[in-house]
């Protein structure tokens, strides 16, 4: 008996009280383990089976096609956000488009939430009365107003006709100094500034791909040369103003490959002729869902700064640091350990958010869905295809999520 | 940190530590004060003199609770009569329990007056100031007055009970929750299900109580005596004398149902979302990866994607299966599968609580269990769960927060919820233009109100639960 584990003391001498070998079986604590196991699992698998086959009976008795078919149909309907689609491409070229706005939403929601939510959080602590109290009640609103109601507000009351007339009429803001426009505001598009690309496009870029990576070897020879002889890297500080220089340099040899796209209304004043321009809805969407999330944000980093053991910062005073330094070398890195996990999953929220925009008709992925089954596509097999490009999206972020918790959790040690 | 106005600094030197302490909080704080007083004006401005508030007032009953079947409104008054007389008994025991508890253990106990909550929910007084104001009668004055003196008069009698009669104060509260479900609802049917649930869960707590042994036996009978008590009730006594046929949930519209929704959702939520945090810690593989999937499945994709499953795929898996027509009444209604949906959805969430509830507790205590020889399920149901759900409450409440909030989803799937509602007041040829950012302003205040209460609630519980500090 020199190898035996507690399991096989267990049934040996349950055997032995019970000569029965079939008896030992049934008394033993692993049968019921596995048994368990198999009985839920057929459960499962039965109960799955079961709601397949009524989904096949039941389209079949609908007539409706089970199969994956009608993805390569044309689209049929217009979309706002159309990144020039037509209405004769194919329905995966539309739930593309879809995925890309739910992307460029989600990314600028995410961009504007982390800014708002981290002053926000900061701010809530600070020793000015006006500043903490502001941002208290920033937060205790806009946390505890649902985000659909905020974009719907947005959408009805500030975008368009409401009693909130800062878009109610077209209004361009000029350039001091000239003819050009830095921003058009209307009830659907609001233009913003943008480049237009002019000439040497390619040499340009090749030119900036060879600048990135001659930044990133002085990078790597100033963390070099700092581990070497202990002189401060200050590698940011180089290799950003080398990349910056160089780009400059190349940007002026090249003669100006891009220039200014000043918004500017077409004839009929309807559309934007040029600069960028951002529908309302957009801007509706992504607005109040980075404002709903950064109230999440500010309470997160809030909570972390507060976690932060009181010692820390009294010794940041005691070494006479600024509440600058403070925060910035000793309070924000040990914050930003515990905020990354939490700050993830508000992502991962403000992702799924995004799809609210089926109330304002910003053409991202669940409204293009819904608009698509309204025109003919079979809602279930649409359904899925929607589920998987979020899920999509979902994973990448946790991927990345998980992916920098390392990173974190590596200089913890 | 902020000093306090407490620290009885004169008016110069407050505004000085707290404004002007250096040059550029000055100039923040004069920029800011800037700011706050051009938008403060802008939003009285708006609030009492420019916004047209006729479209919120004149149809503030169809707001609250949509197009509930007129002739039976009685029945919501009832509703609200009955949620407060066992708020008032629930509070009153509640607080007694813990004056007990206080005097057991030697502490000094002080409960708080009726008035120091009141303060504490000054957001949803507002908001019952707002709609008495846009009610403006005698008839709804008297009513939420009456439902407030109720209330606080139980809970100062309940308070006043000697210990050993606070079980009758308990059971009077959950019955009354139930009466308080079922006077809408009605009682044909699967509601006395509910009803027998509830006297069995009473009965089950008497017991527990009164420190009979054996539990379990006693509590199976209690559940028996109670259902076939109730069985008895509805088929004998009631049946044949009374027509009770309520308003089934198809019908109910508003504010009402989103908080109705809200409620069911989170309470059938939690024993599946008990079992799959239980079953994501299990040892056993396939039990943990069943759960797993199940939870990141539904918590990578949004409530608006379910909800769309909920309107036009959940019919294609459970129509027209003998199977499932035994138990439900297939196809569902839109409402049904929308808190169907609902729950399935919150579960997911909730195990995830549960979950950071399970690991907070700490191991030992299992280990301390298994020690004295108590079995799994012993470890789990007796020194685990209490432990664990303590801990875990504010976070149950927050997501119930978030579940009244996400209510609002359900307009995208056309049941008539508040922002539904809000939708066909503005079809009415007065109100096509007229205040249609006003009504979402009211909307959101309404959300507002229930929700930022309850989270002072959750978080003063949390405090008063030290969750985190063990």
């Amino acid at each position: 008996m020199s190898t035996t584990s507690p399991d096989d003391l267990r049934s040996s001498h349950l055997g032995a009280s019970d000569p029965s070998p079939l008896s030992a079986f049934f008394r033993d604590a692993r049968t019921y383990r596995v048994a368990g196991q198999v009985v839920v699992v057929a459960l499962v698998v039965v109960l799955i089976a079961r709601l397949t086959n009524n989904l096949y009976g039941n389209l079949d008795r609908l007539n409706i096609p089970s199969n994956f078919d009608f993805i390569y149909q044309p689209t049929n309907f217009a979309i706002a956000e159309n990144w020039g689609f037509d209405t004769a491409l194919p329905r995966w070229r539309m739930l593309l488009i879809g995925l890309q706005n739910t992307i460029l939403a989600a990314g600028g929601g995410i961009i504007l939430a982390t800014i708002l939510g981290t002053i926000i959080g900061i701010a809530r602590l600070s020793s000015n009365w006006l500043v903490s109290k502001l941002s208290t009640f920033y937060v205790e609103t806009l946390r505890n107003i649902p985000p659909l109601v905020v974009i719907v507000f947005f959408s009805i009351a500030i975008f368009s006709s409401g009693p909130f007339p800062v878009f109610r009429d077209a209004t361009e803001l000029g350039l001091p100094f000239s003819d050009s426009n830095w921003l058009i505001l209307s009830n659907s598009r609001i233009g913003f500034p943008s480049f237009s690309a002019e000439r040497n496009i390619a040499a340009f870029w090749i030119l900036v791909g060879m600048t990135f990576l001659f930044a990133a070897c002085m990078w790597a020879w100033r963390t070099l040369k700092s581990t070497k002889t202990g002189v401060p890297h200050r590698r940011l500080q180089w290799s950003l103003g080398v990349f910056v220089a160089l780009l400059v340099l190349w940007f002026f040899l090249l003669n100006g490959p891009y220039d200014w796209s000043w918004p500017a209304r077409t004839e009929n004043g309807r559309r934007l002729a040029s600069g960028f321009g951002a529908s309302s809805a957009y801007l509706s969407v992504t607005l109040a869902v980075a404002m709903y999330t950064a109230s999440h944000i500010a309470e997160i980093v809030r909570g972390a700064i507060l976690a932060i053991h009181k010692g820390q910062g009294e010794a940041a005073t005691a070494l006479s640091l600024s509440s600058y330094q403070r925060y910035r070398f000793v309070i924000l890195p040990q914050a930003f350990r515990r905020i990354i996990p939490n700050l993830i999953n508000q992502y991962l929220n403000l992702t799924k958010n995004t799809s609210l925009a089926v109330a304002v008709g910003y053409a991202e992925l669940a409204s293009l869905t819904q608009t698509s089954i309204g025109n003919g596509a079979p809602a279930p097999q649409s359904i899925i295809l929607m589920m998987c490009g979020y899920l999509g999206l979902s994973l990448i972020i946790s991927l990345i999520a998980n992916v920098v918790n390392r990173s974190l959790r590596l200089k913890d040690r | 940190m902020t000093v306090m106005a407490s620290e009885k600094l004169g008016l110069v030197s407050w505004l000085r530590v707290n404004l002007f302490n250096r040059w550029y909080n000055a100039v923040l704080t004069l920029l800011l004060a800037a700011v706050v007083v051009y938008f403060g004006y802008r939003a009285i401005l708006y609030l009492f003199w420019t916004a047209e508030w006729e479209p919120v007032r004149a149809n503030l009953t169809l707001f609250m609770i949509g197009s509930f079947p007129r002739d039976e409104q009685w029945r919501i008054v009832v509703q609200l009569l009955f949620l407060a007389v066992a708020f008032g008994v629930i509070w009153g025991a509640m607080i007694g329990a813990s004056r007990d508890r206080a005097a057991q253990s030697g502490v000094p106990f002080s409960a708080e007056s009726g008035w120091v909550a009141l303060r504490r929910w000054w957001g949803l007084v507002l908001l019952l100031g707002v709609l008495l104001l846009a009610a403006w009668g005698i008839l709804p004055l008297v009513l939420a007055l009456g439902c407030m003196a109720l209330t606080f008069s139980l809970r100062l009698m309940t308070l006043r009970l000697p210990s050993g009669a606070r079980i009758y104060a308990w059971l009077l509260g959950y019955a009354l929750l139930i009466a308080s479900w079922q006077i809408v609802s009605g009682t044909g049917g699967s509601a006395w299900i509910w009803a027998g649930g509830l006297l069995a869960f009473a009965g089950v707590r008497t017991v527990r109580r009164k420190d009979l042994v054996p539990q379990l036996q006693m509590s199976l009978a209690a559940i028996a005596v109670s259902g076939a008590v109730a069985w008895a009730f509805y088929d004998f006594v009631l049946n044949g004398l009374i027509d009770f046929s309520g308003v089934g949930w198809d019908d109910w519209a508003g504010f009402h149902l989103n908080l109705i929704a809200a409620t069911i959702s989170i309470i059938a939520a939690f024993p599946l979302g008990l079992l799959l945090a239980l079953g994501r810690r299990s040892s056993l593989p396939a039990i943990r990866w069943l759960c797993v999937t199940y939870i990141e499945l539904i918590r990578g994709v949004p409530l608006i994607g379910l909800l769309f499953i909920a309107n036009s795929l959940l019919g294609f898996f459970i129509d027209n299966d003998p199977f499932i027509e035994f138990f439900l009444d297939t196809p569902l209604s839109q409402i049904s599968r929308a808190i169907v949906i609902m729950s399935l959805f919150t579960a997911a969430y909730l195990a995830e609580v549960i979950r950071g509830g399970l690991e907070a507790t700490p191991r030992g205590q299992t280990e301390a269990g298994q020690s004295v020889g108590l079995s799994p399920w012993q470890v789990t149901s007796r020194i685990v769960m209490p432990q664990t759900l303590r801990a875990s409450i504010p976070a149950i409440v927050g997501q119930f927060i978030s579940l009244l909030k996400d209510s609002s989803l359900l307009s995208i799937i056309a049941v008539s919820e508040i922002l539904r509602v809000r939708a066909s007041v503005h079809s009415q040829g007065a109100f096509t233009t007229l205040g249609t950012s006003e009504t979402l302003v009211f909307i959101a205040f309404a959300f507002w109100a229930f929700a930022f209460t309850w989270s002072r609630e959750s978080q003063r519980l949390e405090k008063r639960l030290g969750v985190g500090e063990r």
